[in-house]
């Protein structure tokens, strides 16, 4: 039985009054924060609540606004990282920070290397990896090159990092979100292993089953403010999601009962080979209208790269799809687009805005009736395109303070927001959607996620990729799991298990022909 | 600080700087900037010849910074302008001797034509290694300078060689395919002028009016979303490498049909140079162009007399061109400098 | 005595037309592995080889001068922290810009100094007369300038401070991922800000060796295009020092061979078409070497974040 403050015990990590403001931003709202020691304490919020930033300055790459910082009751500034971790703190990154080119060892003692006088002493570094794997049962190659490790293995490597730097205090930053059912349940049980050898750990994320799962305490943040602290085995997950957004939650969406249709896309023997590796295999399957179609899988898989072709940006290298009837891999992006195919790419800034021009701009690029924007042949018709984004802006309610404005200025929700805008039209047959809710807070994704919805109830299709394996199963129809380029099975959603999936994701065969979906539902 | 001023008042502020550089230069080895100055302006605009001399001057410049500001659109840094419009001269000169018999109506427009073809074709290898092949296309332009002006040589020296010229350069071309004189006196003021407003116009309407310079700039500013929204690419890229060549095979061609009349070793004191901080500074404001291309062209006719009167070297101005173009990479640290005042240490 | 044939001619023409660019590609070699784009080698040679006559022509003793290129190169070098690193400015603006600007600059002195285009002759390290003694190589040896052997020791100290040092690894690892190195709790920017004037210094002994090894004075745009080949041999050599040397000798190889036509009376070519060889070969190891990958980071400045105003 624990208490949540005790004047009498020191906490191991304990944030008081942390406020930090970036231009037009308050990112963190005088936010008290105190970690025990030895505990696993979820820092929990959605995207943009707060959480990474605070851990940020916890990690000493942020400097606070104001607020102080102690660690088992002594005050620390931290300047930059290397306080942070000589004092004994280490983060574990959502995206690794990790450089492929190098070994797992030179990566893990990059920045405090091991010295022979001059020369960078390789075997030191070698040994003292492979002491902590054997502390902890690791099994992690130390000479292999980072290159070709799993994602999984990858993040064992970032927490070795961390271990190897001597951290007490281990943050990890939203731990699950690249990992699979079955690589989330063994990190579980690498948390209890650092539990038990007194390491305190900060989980940041917003994903709730690992929250319920791993955590003893749970801290709640929105919007920059601290919401309240709790006992995980005190609350359930309800609670906790409403603490989170401020009101009751239904993102599966309204799902109308419908006849199966006849295919809009047949995908046969997709192949694509690049420098000698098969990023592709034999890719087949049928997309019918009227369907929502998820596509799950780690990252990496080959999902990008059947987006990519799909969508006319990159040839293949073998295989046909076939698109309403007609040929597709023989065409260029500007006919594909024409014939209906809408694309939400997985990077909005680098591949789906053009973040200096405005909003009105940004939401006719690669229009497929660009006719109507153009005025005697040549010139643009910008009557016809302020009609068409202000529509566009107040159908899915983007805020911004006007049309000319760019979209640089706007936040990343609704940026993704112009791009769902502009892809998602009454022009649209089938909306290929790569990762579509990214990084927005859940009032946007509830409404793309009705966009779909709504776009699968009146005919239209919809390829949804997404590492979300929640999103995938509650708004498909059916699913596809890929793993290393190769189709492993498709399945029907309301049939399919979280394990199922989760086995298929690292390459288990799947299971026997019963649970195939049936031709009608 | 408000946007608008600041995109006026950080070329201006630049310039100043470049000024006041050049003076502490000056300063440094035993000359009056001032004097110098003074001496400059004088050379430049003192009397109406002057003026015409420098607006003569400023016609290729104009043309030259209006092509490298057209590339810029779309992302991409054409520093090859001084061997196209080397190249283009040389086109120019040809058709220009060597086609007889036809009227001025129809030979100067030609002559012009072959020139601007000639200044294409030049930037065309460039252009097709770096969009196709991702090949340096600044390394590649460099070279293609080089290369253009030892061919030049080659022709001045050899093959094309004139009879009986004071200097290295070929015949002269056809009276046809002269320019006529606006003016005569007290200056001659040649009708190319005008040239440069329709490039100008041409140019601005192109890419602010019509959607194929909505999607070249969409082009230049995110090529990979623009690729992804089905806008052809590449077709835009070849187009502004290519249309600039052109346009700098016309600037030469003008030189050679409205000032010397043949194609002389070394003509060009290094316009497609001038053109590169013209075109930085005014971000694509035809405006600011044509200023700026007058400015630069008063600096060039106006240091003859500032090395005669104060002692400073022309080449000053080469140093104050470059100065202009380490000043718009120093952009960030320019606008850090002038928001200061205003602002609190954020942490 | 050995008979001056003509390999042995074409092979010393070689070793001294490539020397400038092998220990320029070195230096370029340390900023673009960090991240930095290399541009302003032909700037950073030109100041180099300035300031090596200058220094020479006062104190009348070339290794002094020779001090004094290096320095001028790291003078460059640190205006690059300041604008490219420092502040996150365009890199290959920067580089245009300090090419015109370095040739104005030292133009300008020129004519100040010197009244002309060609400096006064000053004292030169043209052979290394020392190993003349050795014997049957002797005499070739000494025909080249102890810069020359410099650089070729050059080659070797810095292959083996990228590759066995770990001031090599986190220069690798910044120009594939700067915020790897900023969150392992390095200082990205001292440690680019370092190549990056490490750089300048090593062009500008390469620019000391083509005013007082080469020649015995300095010419305006006597650097031509080796800053260019230097800089464009880092990509052709693939990031490895002995393949960049590679490539530099056969730079190196063109130059000597077009300098060679020209001299010789058997064949005649016309003299300006001659001079354009080593361009074009250029152009052409580009297109037959436009493939390589290039470090993650290269061109992308990586900004602190109290300077996004």
């Amino acid at each position: 039985m624990r208490n949540t403050e005790s004047a009498a015990r020191v906490s191991a990590v304990d944030m008081r009054q942390i406020l930090k403001t970036f231009p037009g931003v308050v990112a963190n709202d005088r936010i008290d924060f105190s970690v025990e020691k030895g505990e696993i304490h979820a820092l929990i919020g959605e995207n943009g609540a707060g959480k990474t930033t605070l851990m940020n300055i916890l990690y000493g790459l942020y400097h606070p606004t104001s607020g102080s910082i102690y660690l088992d009751g002594e005050e620390r500034q931290f300047t930059s990282p290397i306080d942070a971790i000589n004092a004994g703190v280490g983060m574990v990154h959502q995206h690794f920070m990790l450089i492929p080119a190098l070994t797992v060892a030179e990566n893990i003692v990059l920045g405090c290397e091991p010295r022979k006088k001059v020369v960078f002493d390789y075997k030191a570094a070698v040994s003292g990896v492979e002491e902590i794997c054997s502390q902890y049962n690791f099994t992690v190659n130390p000479r292999e090159k980072t290159a070709n490790i799993s994602l999984g293995m990858q993040q064992k490597v970032e927490i070795i990092k961390a271990l190897y730097r001597g951290a007490e205090i281990l943050i990890f930053d939203e731990p699950t979100a690249v990992l699979t059912p079955q690589e989330i349940e063994e990190l579980g049980r690498v948390l209890q292993d650092l539990k038990a050898v007194g390491k305190t750990i900060i989980l940041i994320t917003h994903k709730l089953k690992e929250v319920m799962a791993f955590s003893d305490r749970i801290t709640v943040l929105r919007s920059g403010k601290k919401i309240k602290t709790v006992n995980t085995a005190d609350t359930t997950a309800e609670e906790v999601t409403y603490l989170m957004v401020g009101r009751h939650v239904d993102l599966a969406g309204n799902r109308m009962a419908t006849k199966a249709k006849e295919n809009i896309l047949e995908v046969r023997d997709l192949c694509l080979e690049e420098k000698g590796k098969q990023l592709l295999k034999n890719v087949s399957f049928d997309m019918r209208r009227g369907e929502i179609l998820g596509v799950a899988g780690i990252d990496g898989s080959g999902q990008n790269e059947l987006s990519d072709i799909i969508a006319g940006f990159r040839k293949a290298t073998g295989g046909t799809i076939q698109y309403m009837g007609r040929n597709l891999l023989s065409e260029q992006t500007r006919t594909i687009r024409e014939r209906g195919v809408g694309l939400i790419p997985q990077s909005r800034h680098e591949q789906g805005l053009v973040l200096t021009m405005n909003i009105a701009e940004n939401l006719i690029l690669g229009h497929p009736q660009r006719k109507r924007f153009i005025k005697n042949r040549v010139f643009l018709n910008n009557a016809q395109i302020e009609m068409f984004a202000r529509e566009r802006v107040d159908s899915f309610q983007i805020k911004t303070p006007g049309l000319r404005v760019e979209a640089s200025k706007l936040s990343g929700g609704n940026q993704q927001k112009i791009i769902c805008a502009r892809e998602t039209g009454e022009t649209s047959e089938m909306i290929i959607a790569n990762q579509p809710t990214r990084g927005m807070d859940i009032g946007s994704i509830e409404q793309i996620h009705k966009v779909f919805m709504d776009a699968r109830n009146t005919g239209k299709s919809v390829l949804m990729i997404s590492l979300e394996l929640d999103e995938v199963m509650s708004l498909s129809d059916r699913i596809m799991v890929m793993h290393n380029g190769e189709v492993m099975d498709i399945i029907d959603a309301a049939t399919a298990t979280r394990e199922q999936i989760g086995l298929m994701m690292v390459g288990h065969v799947p299971v026997p022909q019963e649970k195939r979906c049936p031709d009608e539902w | 600080m408000n946007g608008k001023l600041k995109t006026i008042l950080l070329p201006v502020v630049m310039l100043v700087f470049a000024f006041v550089f050049a003076s502490v230069l000056m300063r440094l080895t035993g000359n009056n900037p001032l004097l110098a100055f003074g001496a400059m302006i004088q050379g430049a605009f003192g009397n109406p010849s002057a003026i015409i001399n420098t607006l003569n001057r400023a016609v290729p410049i104009c043309i030259c910074a209006f092509a490298v500001s057209f590339t810029r659109e779309c992302g991409i840094f054409n520093i090859g302008i001084e061997g196209q419009l080397m190249i283009g001269a040389l086109g120019s000169t040809i058709a220009g001797i060597y086609i007889t018999g036809l009227p001025l109506a129809v030979h100067l427009p030609l002559t012009l034509i072959v020139g601007m073809l000639f200044g294409m074709i030049w930037a065309a290898l460039p252009a097709a290694m770096f969009i196709e092949r991702k090949v340096n296309i600044i390394v590649l332009f460099l070279f293609m300078n080089n290369i253009a002006s030892y061919i030049l040589q080659y022709f001045i020296f050899g093959p094309m060689k004139g009879a009986g010229a004071a200097m290295p350069s070929t015949d002269l071309i056809q009276e046809s395919a002269r320019f006529p004189y606006l003016i005569t006196s007290p200056n001659k003021l040649s009708t190319a002028f005008f040239l440069v407003f329709a490039v100008a116009a041409i140019l601005y309407v192109y890419i602010h009016k019509t959607f194929g310079g909505y999607e070249l700039r969409a082009t230049g500013k995110n090529r990979v979303a623009a690729r992804y929204a089905g806008i052809p690419v590449k077709k835009y890229m070849y187009l502004s490498v290519l249309g600039p060549g052109a346009l700098a095979g016309l600037a030469g061609s003008i030189e050679i049909q409205s000032k010397y009349f043949r194609l002389i070793d070394g003509f060009s004191p290094g316009y497609g140079w001038d053109g590169i901080p013209i075109a930085l500074l005014s971000n694509g404001n035809p405006v600011a162009i044509i200023l700026g291309s007058i400015l630069f062209a008063a600096m060039h006719v106006g240091s003859s007399n500032m090395q005669m009167q104060a002692g400073v070297s022309s080449l000053i101005v080469e140093v104050i061109q470059g100065f202009l173009v380490l000043s718009v990479a120093m952009e960030r640290f320019y606008r850090y400098i002038l928001s200061r005042p205003g602002r609190k240490k954020e942490g | 005595m050995f008979e001056q044939s003509i390999i042995i001619v074409m092979l010393i023409s070689i070793v001294r037309l490539s020397t400038p660019v092998v220990i320029g590609a070195m230096g370029g070699l340390f900023s673009e592995l960090s991240g930095v784009m290399n541009l302003c080698a032909q700037g950073l040679m030109t100041l180099g080889a300035f300031f090596a006559m200058l220094g020479t022509y006062y104190t009348h003793n070339p290794w002094i001068g020779v001090l004094c290129g290096i320095a001028a190169g790291a003078l460059g070098g640190l205006l690059n922290a300041l604008i490219t690193v420092e502040f996150g400015g365009n890199q290959n603006l920067f580089g245009l810009g300090l090419n015109m600007f370095a040739g104005g600059v030292t133009a300008y002195f020129m004519r100040v100094l010197f009244k002309s285009s060609i400096s006064a002759n000053v004292e030169n390290l043209w052979n290394t007369s020392f190993l003349r003694g050795i014997p049957l190589v002797g005499p070739i040896l000494s025909e080249f300038s102890p810069l020359v052997y410099i650089g070729i020791v050059l080659v070797g100290v810095v292959a083996f401070v990228i590759y066995r040092t770990p001031f090599g690894l986190r220069v690798r690892a910044v120009g594939n991922d700067p915020r790897t190195l900023e969150t392992a709790g390095a200082n990205v920017w001292r440690l680019r800000g370092l190549c990056v004037v490490l750089c300048g210094m090593i062009i500008g002994l390469a620019g000391a060796y083509l005013s007082l090894g080469q020649m015995s004075l300095y010419m305006d745009g006597m650097v031509a295009g080796k800053g260019m080949l230097a800089f464009i041999a880092v990509k052709m050599g693939q990031y490895t020092p002995w393949r960049i040397t590679g490539m530099a000798l056969l730079f190196g190889f063109f130059d000597a061979l077009q300098m060679q036509l020209q001299m010789s009376t058997t064949i005649a070519f016309p003299t300006e078409l001659v001079q354009t060889i080593p361009y074009v070969a250029a152009i052409i190891i580009m297109f037959l070497n436009s493939k390589v990958d290039m470090p993650k980071a290269i061109a992308k400045p990586y900004t602190k974040q109290k300077y996004n105003v």
